[in-house]
This record gives structure tokens, C-alpha cells and sequence, in this order.
């Protein structure tokens, strides 16, 4: 039986399902937003093409593809701008701003799997399952990797806990 | 993952990543070429439209009646055989050979503002 094809409606829930965590991880190998946005644009519009055919982990597919067009990017000498609040692809409910720019930090200075398995699990919700099958890895494997980055990430965005907790905000 | 894990993880999650911009599909080839199309046909009824406009016009009637009301004179060769053969036979027309073509080369002395009349006044 041949593989469907992606209809045009699958792209655009893909888009909105996992579009702001791609987004964010993009932005985490390119700090340029707009850039990081083009990527995504790239990405989906291959899609759009209608000449993919249904991967088995959409997710999956997804976040390599992004993961190679910034990566292809950086390669072909793409200079990087600063990362400031108009670059952040991250907002704090709490309107702490300096703690999304310190995040998006953090997360670009992790290893790329430790990454990829952070912004899986918590911005597109995925379970450490569908992490562990859409990366291709063990779920051991995926488990230790987001602990990792779990630990880097708290002791990088400590000082901004502690001034949250000063404040008495929770 | 231990509760300091899981709380480290709800403190993340308070941080929500942007939405990307609305995906811009890619304009259809077939949507391109009925605007191609369109664009054809405006052009050619615009080009249309304003050839009729001229062809129309009071200005473009005019030069017509005027091209056509005067037709340029037609020139005759003047040679000596055909003027000697003229003469031998029809003296009358050689005459009229004659003055219709010195019309064409000499100065007109019939008109009111004609070089000989004024000559002639002076």
C-alpha cells in the first residue's frame, strides 16, 4: 500500500500543534527570530508541496528538519545577531522577561539532544515515549538526556527562581 | 524524575514559546496562470480600447478627409522623344503637356500673392 500523502489541512495542524515549540527551537540554533521563523517557513512549505509523504512520528520528522535547515544554515555563514527582548521566542506569564531571554540562552548551550528532548517534552507535550520513539534513541536513553538538561537549565535559571520566591510570586 | 524535577518542568512550562507567524502557502501554479491569463486580457482590451479611441477621434476623421481630398499631383516625365512624337501628331495636347509641367517648375503667376503679381503692384 503506498504511504499517504500529507493533505494540506494535516500541514496546517501540524503547523499550530507543534509550529510555537519548533519555533523556540529553532531560535535555540539561530538567535535571529525572524530568521529562525524563515526556517520553519522553509520547512512547512516543503510540506505544503504536497510531495512528503506521511511521516510515521510527524513530530519527529519535524524537529530534524528544522534541526538541518538552521544547522545548513549556520553552515553557509549566517552571522548571528544578539539575542535581545525583540528576539525572544519566549514569554513569561508572569512578564519576566529577562528569564526568557536567559532561557532561550541556556537552552541554545545545550547539547542539541538534550535540547530536542526538553523543548519536545515541554513545549510540544509530548511523553518521554513519543520522545524516545521520534528521536530513535532508547527511552532510557532520552530519560537521562532530559534530566540533564533539566539540571543545567535550573542551575542557569536559579537566580531568577530566587528573585521570583524574594518577590513572593508563585 | 523526582518532585524537583517536576516542578522545575511546571516552572518551564510558564514560559511559553511565541507563535510563529501565519505559514504563507505558496500560491497554486494553475492560480498563477489565470492571473497570467487576466493580465493578458487587460492589456489587449486597454490596447483595443485605445485603437478604437484614435481610430474614433475627430482629429483622425480629419486627416483622413484631408489625405483623401488631396491627392498629391502626378508628376510628368518630360523626354524629347515623346514630345517630339507629340508635336508631330497633337500640337494641342504637346501645349498642354507644356504649361502643365511648367506649372509644376515655374513660380505661379496667376495667385493674388504670386512673385509676378507682386512684381507687377510694385
Amino acid at each position: 500500500m503506498e504511504p499517504r500523502k500529507l493533505s494540506r489541512e494535516d500541514v496546517t495542524r501540524l503547523y499550530h500543534e507543534h509550529g510555537p515549540a519548533l519555533l523556540a527551537y529553532a531560535s535555540s540554533f539561530v538567535a535571529d527570530r525572524a530568521l529562525a521563523e524563515d526556517l520553519l517557513h522553509q520547512v512547512f512549505a516543503k510540506l505544503l508541496e504536497g510531495a512528503t509523504p506521511l511521516p510515521d512520528v510527524p513530530a519527529a520528522y519535524l524537529y530534524r528538519a528544522v534541526r538541518n535547515a538552521a544547522l545548513n544554515t549556520r553552515r553557509n555563514g549566517f552571522r548571528e545577531t544578539a539575542l535581545d527582548a525583540t528576539n525572544s521566542c519566549f514569554v513569561h506569564r508572569g512578564g519576566d522577561n529577562e528569564a526568557a531571554l536567559a532561557l532561550q540562552v541556556a537552552l541554545a548551550e545545550l547539547p542539541d539532544e538534550q535540547r530536542e528532548a526538553v523543548v519536545m517534552r515541554v513545549w510540544s507535550g509530548m511523553t518521554l515515549d513519543e520522545v524516545a520513539a521520534a528521536t530513535g534513541v532508547s527511552l532510557n536513553t532520552v530519560a537521562s538526556r532530559y534530566r540533564y538538561a533539566l539540571q543545567k537549565l535550573r542551575e542557569k535559571l536559579k537566580p531568577f527562581q530566587k528573585m521570583r520566591s524574594c518577590d513572593g510570586r508563585e | 524524575m523526582d518532585e524537583n524535577d517536576e516542578q522545575f518542568e511546571n516552572y518551564l512550562r510558564e514560559f511559553e514559546p511565541r507563535g510563529p507567524r501565519a505559514l504563507e502557502p505558496k500560491r497554486q501554479p494553475a492560480l498563477d496562470s489565470w492571473r497570467r491569463l487576466a493580465a493578458a486580457a487587460g492589456v489587449m482590451i486597454a490596447l483595443g480600447t485605445s485603437l478604437w479611441l484614435v481610430l474614433h477621434s475627430p482629429r483622425w476623421q480629419a486627416l483622413q478627409t484631408v489625405t483623401v481630398g488631396t491627392p498629391r499631383p502626378v508628376r510628368v516625365p518630360l523626354s524629347i522623344v515623346p514630345l517630339t512624337k507629340l508635336a508631330a501628331t497633337d500640337p494641342a495636347r504637346l501645349d498642354a503637356e507644356l504649361t502643365a509641367a511648367s506649372r509644376q517648375v515655374l513660380p505661379d503667376f496667376r495667385g493674388d500673392k504670386s512673385t509676378l503679381h507682386v512684381l507687377a503692384k510694385e
